[in-house]
């Protein structure tokens, strides 16, 4: 309770247009203090993060970024619109392409919280800590099919907890290609909150890389509310946080929709990542398909934890649901808990999990052609990530030295 | 046509154990209080050291919580308004069959369970226990011979007090939960079955537990050590009358395996399950758990689950021993307004134990039905396997089946892998059946059959056909 | 050709039904006498395996006019089970596959119930396996087979001889067979139309839907019958499937257009 109590008074007084939404974050959060491990989602969960989380400010907009940090960054392809969501940008002035509007702020006032009330529920500590500080938020409207690929990179510098809020609306028809970028610093932490209507017959194609250092923390919570004909594919990728975790809640409203995710996290040393999928049908004929992947190294603790909800009204749903783990050593964990909730008859559902290390015999087999047992791993590591990046845009590629990363788990 | 609806009123089939026998019974007055677990322990005469078990249970489980987390509704059980014991009057355990009251024989008779000598199965030994009481146990001198040791646990008590101070609460200690606590204070009686070493049992051990008094608990208490290198295959089956209140039943059964022994428990549980609107039936509340303490060694639990208004259940198998294999395969069928929430925990201790887990869950009217079950990898597990199939056939669109597997591991050379499907049985099956000439009701029986197939080869013969002939008979009826 | 005056086994008479709000048959009118062959030919969608499915009493099909006589009996008022106990089979375009029951125990449920209802005694596993053994030499299949679920992981080519082997074992009087040629290469093929001629008797009747008339050349009909939009267009002798071949249905309609117009 005092963690939670004073962090709240370190918190500037509510302002801007979340004003309200800080107000009622933070009453919420001291009432219901910090998580417990006798709380279900909580009971896997390392909570001294939480509270080393607490311990950093929240960021301010005075802080400038420095712009050697800009140019670290991998150049923007012609075709391609990038936007930086931070504390420190002018969100007001951005001049965005055709096909994208910036909501006002009395559509934000309208719209913020819709999509994130009507999906399935979620844990309330994480959104609450967002409703109560963040102050920077950016709402987007997307029509038609030509709007360009759009980035949105997401920053945090050391010493800093980060709050920031995305709301998405595709209007009927309209299509989007979107790429979020965290970077974690040394000592940051994040907590992001979005919010995604996919209106009827759209499409949204959602690439998603969280890549931390040190010891980063990153807090994530995606609601996704799709209507009919819609399509909805997230593929994710979360690794290097210290603690990561990434909480994704999808409605078909009336059901008939298309939904993938594609999930990989990797860990190594004392990293905890954890993923946490909800998804409801609320209507016949959705389809869904799922494939999270993790890669578990040196004394580091993966936990995926996804539920599939089938009501009466959801007939003829086909979801699908595969957890594939790799555990790397023996000091390694992972609890992967894939669970079906079916209420209706005439449902194709099916899940499965699987946990191994590499296979001894493929190893062999590529050794026995002369490469070198370390390469060999390399090799089968990487195409045990192959259908994450195979699935995302190539850019993608840019942000990640996957090479670099899977030598460092050994 | 639409099938759907006589495939839910099919196996709407009225309850056909539901008679109470009209036996003098002894009860003492309700609630539960230390002089009750004292009253309890005096009634059946048994030494010290197990009054002391039960006084030690009875503290511990004073300070534990019922547990919740099952999801299961059901009303709040006022502990104190249940009777802890109850015995058909006679009941000092009878030397020959002669002495049983004729009425109890008639009983189990009834019920397809012949204690007389002439009727009695071939090959199968039976432990009766009524009311939670043994009253008689067949073949017990041929299998002395052997020198197994197959008894009512109040007898083991009194006869093998050694065995039992070792091995009782050695697998489910009395505070593991709240019910396996509760029982360790006021446990009635149950079976005990010893297998000494290099000794396979000569016959099939069975157990049948029927329930007669509608307001009290039922407690039994069920121990099977198999030394190094025995083996037993023991069967449990469970009916319970018609009550319109709901009875409590919850059972301890721990079963130990030394190195290359092994053990096979399959039951069939037919409790009665309450009426077609939800009232009545058994809450069963069970905790078994089977121990691979010896390299080698393997247990294995086959269930089908038919009865009881609630099922809460977890046969698990501690995989100590190296290369220790534990199974579990189960049926669970639920209709109306029943509850079950099974599954199985494997927990893999020891290097290269091996584990499989086979669950079948059929839903049909607004019953729900649960998988839920845990696979653990522990550090020294090095080369473990698991692997789980979990699948469920729902029969009516208000029925429920959900799955709730727990995969952890800590283990890179351990492999688990699970697998879960849901399925119906669909028109185009049932129409080819039927045009094959298969009635409706067969066809269903047949595709309901053929979908537990992989857990029914598992059970012992004469018990895989009566599992067979119960779903049948749950599945048989009006067919509009 | 057979004489008219053999007993007649099925007749349909202005056969109009519908699946959900889809009218498929729309006033289907056939004869089908003790010993024929008829052969049911048409496009894809033209009727040609509703007619089948609603002769075997599927559930998803509604008759909505029309009568259908087996040896004289209504055949519609009853249920799948009992028309084939009475001697109604159907061959299907695409067998399910029906996991974890067997396949042998299928066939023997199925063939006792004929057996039952026919007045023979039924067969106990031990007779029933000689049977069935003796069958399969129809098809020439492999017993390996009967101890598999019901079509379960079967090919395509393997579906349908198990269907003829149902067809061998019923001893149906009248066999309705859905495209059983469609998915088999040759050899199956001449395989399941040898099965199908062996067991044609002169008190049996055989109606074969196909596209092609390469099934016509094992099995040869006494009537082809062409369907569009829910009826039967056209009738003739086998030489109508060899126009056929060789003009496409177009020539059906257009043949046809032009007698509506007459």
């Amino acid at each position: 309770m005092l963690a939670t109590r004073k962090w709240l008074e370190a918190l500037s007084s509510p302002n801007g247009v979340l004003k309200t939404v800080q107000r009622n974050g933070r009453q919420h959060l001291s009432k219901i203090g910090m998580p417990a491990r006798t709380q279900d989602p909580w009971r896997l969960a390392d909570l001294t993060r939480l509270e080393e989380l607490l311990s950093l400010p929240v960021s301010s907009e005075t802080l400038n970024s420095s712009s050697s940090e800009q140019d670290s960054l991998p150049v923007v392809p012609q075709d391609r619109f990038r936007l930086f969501l931070d504390s420190r940008s002018d969100l007001g002035s951005l001049s965005l392409p055709d096909g994208c509007r910036l909501l006002s702020n009395d559509e934000l006032e309208r719209f913020l919280g819709q999509t994130l009330d009507k999906c399935p529920s979620t844990t309330e500590w994480p959104i609450a800590i967002n409703q109560a500080s963040a102050s920077c938020v950016l709402g987007l409207l997307i029509s038609g099919k030509k709007v360009p690929p759009i980035e949105v990179i997401l920053r945090a510098n050391s010493n800093e907890l980060m709050p920031t809020r995305l709301l998405i609306i595709l209007e009927e028809k309209a299509e989007l290609d979107l790429l979020q970028v965290f970077l974690g610093e040394a000592n940051s932490a994040q907590s992001h909150l979005l919010e995604i209507h996919v209106g009827s017959d759209a499409k949204f194609t959602h690439s998603w890389l969280a890549r931390g250092s040190g010891d980063s923390s990153l807090m994530s919570q995606i609601s996704v509310q799709q209507d009919l004909n819609s399509e909805y594919a997230l593929n994710f990728i979360q690794y290097g946080w210290e603690f990561a975790r990434f909480e994704s809640s999808l409605l078909q409203v009336d059901g008939n929709a298309n939904s993938t995710i594609r999930g990989l996290q990797i860990t190594k040393g004392i990293e905890q990542s954890s993923t946490h999928s909800t998804v409801r049908f609320d209507g016949p004929e959705g389809s869904f398909d799922q494939l999270q992947k993790s890669v578990i190294s040196g004394s580091s603790h993966s936990i995926f934890h996804g539920l599939i909800d089938v009501p009466k009204i959801a007939q003829r749903t086909n979801a699908s649901q595969l957890s594939r783990n790799l555990l790397l050593s023996d000091r390694a964990r992972i609890d992967t808990k894939p669970e079906l909730k079916i209420v209706a008859d005439d449902v194709k559902c099916a899940h499965g999990a699987t946990v191994s290390q590499l296979q001894q015999e493929e190893l062999f087999y590529l050794q026995s052609r002369g490469i070198e047992s370390k390469q060999a791993t390399n090799l089968l590591l990487k195409g045990f990530c192959y259908d994450i990046f195979e699935n995302s845009p190539v850019e993608l590629e840019n942000w990640i030295n996957l090479d670099q990363l899977l030598v460092s788990l050994q | 046509m639409n099938s759907q609806k006589p495939l839910e009123e099919l196996v709407s089939q009225p309850y056909k154990y539901g008679f109470v026998t009209d036996v003098e019974t002894e009860k003492i007055s309700k609630g539960i209080n230390e002089d009750v677990v004292r009253l309890i322990s005096e009634k059946k005469k048994e030494p010290k050291f197990l009054l002391d078990f039960r006084l030690r249970a009875y503290r511990t489980w004073l300070g534990m919580t019922e547990p919740n987390w099952a999801k299961l509704g059901y009303p709040v059980i006022d502990y104190q308004d249940l009777i802890y014991y109850a015995a058909p009057k006679k009941s000092q355990k009878k030397q020959s069959l002669d002495e049983v009251d004729p009425k109890l024989l008639e009983t189990f008779d009834k019920l397809g369970i012949p204690l007389s000598e002439q009727k009695r199965l071939s090959n199968v030994a039976v432990d009766a226990v009524f009311d939670s009481v043994s009253i008689a146990t067949t073949y017990k001198q041929k299998l002395a011979d052997h020198g197994v040791v197959f008894c009512s646990i109040t007898e083991a008590v009194n006869e093998h007090p050694e065995l039992i101070k070792k091995y009782l609460g050695s697998v489910v200690p009395m505070n593991d939960n709240f019910f396996a606590g509760l029982n360790s204070a006021v446990f009635s009686d149950g079976s005990f079955v010893y297998i000494p070493k290099g000794v396979d049992c000569p016959m099939e051990l069975s157990s049948y537990f029927r329930i007669n008094s509608g307001d009290t608990g039922q407690f039994e208490r069920t121990l099977i050590v198999a030394e190094e290198g025995s083996s037993v295959s023991y069967l449990e089956g469970c009916t319970a009358p018609m009550f319109d209140t709901n009875t409590l039943h919850a059972a301890v059964v721990e079963l130990v395996a030394l190195d290359n022994a092994s053990i096979k428990y399959s039951t069939v549980q037919n409790w009665y399950s309450g009426n077609e609107k939800g009232v009545g039936g058994i809450y069963n509340f069970v905790t078994k758990r089977g121990h691979c303490r010896g390299i080698r060694s393997k247990i294995s639990w086959s269930q089908v689950e038919t009865g009881s208004a609630i099922t809460w259940k977890y046969p698990s198998c501690v995989l100590q021993g190296n290369e220790s294999t534990g199974e579990f395969y189960s049926v669970a069928l639920t209709n109306n307004y029943q509850q079950a929430d099974t599954g199985t925990k494997m927990l893999h201790v020891g290097s290269n134990t091996r584990s499989t887990i086979v669950s079948k869950g059929i839903s049909v009217g607004r019953s729900t039905n649960s998988y839920r079950g845990l696979v653990q990898m522990g550090s020294k597990a090095v080369g473990a396997r698991n692997y789980s199939q979990c699948d469920s056939m729902l029969i009516g669109d208000n029925a429920s089946a959900n799955t709730y597997p727990h995969i952890r591991s800590q283990q890179p050379e351990a492999r688990i892998e699970h697998e879960a499907s849901t399925c119906r049985i669909s028109e185009e099956q049932l129409f080819y059946l039927q045009s094959r000439g298969i009635g409706f009701e067969e066809a269903v029986s047949m595709m309901v059959s053929g979908f537990c197939r992989d857990v029914f080869n598992q059970l012992p013969m004469e018990f895989a056909a009566e599992a067979d002939k119960l779903l049948a008979l749950k599945l048989e009826g009006s067919v509009g | 050709m057979i004489s008219s005056e053999a007993p007649l086994i099925l007749e349909i008479s202005d056969l109009h039904a519908r699946v959900e709000d889809q009218v498929i048959l729309n006033g289907v009118n056939l004869v089908l006498r003790a010993g024929e062959v008829h052969a049911l030919m048409g496009r894809n969608g033209s009727g040609k395996s509703t007619l089948a499915k609603v002769l075997a009493g599927h559930p998803s099909y509604v008759v909505t006019a029309g009568s259908v006589r087996f040896k004289g009996e209504d055949l519609l008022n009853l249920t799948p089970e009992e028309r084939s106990r009475i001697g109604v089979f159907l061959g299907f375009q695409y067998p399910v596959e029906i996991p974890g029951v067997s396949n042998l125990e299928f066939l023997r449920v199925a063939t006792n119930a004929r057996r039952q209802q026919s007045g023979r005694s039924e067969l106990d596993t031990f007779e029933f396996e000689d049977f069935v053994h003796e069958r399969l030499k129809v098809v020439q299949m492999d017993p390996a087979f009967l101890e598999r679920s019901v079509n379960e992981g079967f090919s395509g080519g393997e579906k349908k001889r198990n269907e003829i082997l149902q067809m061998a074992l019923l001893e149906p009087l009248i066999s309705i067979l859905d495209e059983t040629d469609s998915g088999l290469d040759i050899d199956a093929l001449r395989i399941v139309a040898s099965g199908v001629n062996q067991l044609a008797t002169p008190e049996t009747a055989t109606l074969l839907i196909t596209h092609y008339q390469r099934l016509l050349n094992e099995i040869k009909p006494d009537f082809v019958h062409v369907m569009s939009n829910g009826r039967i267009l056209r009738t003739g002798g086998s030489e109508l499937a060899l126009k056929l071949e060789q003009s496409g249905y177009e020539w059906v309609d257009e043949s046809f257009a032009n007698q509506e117009a007459d």
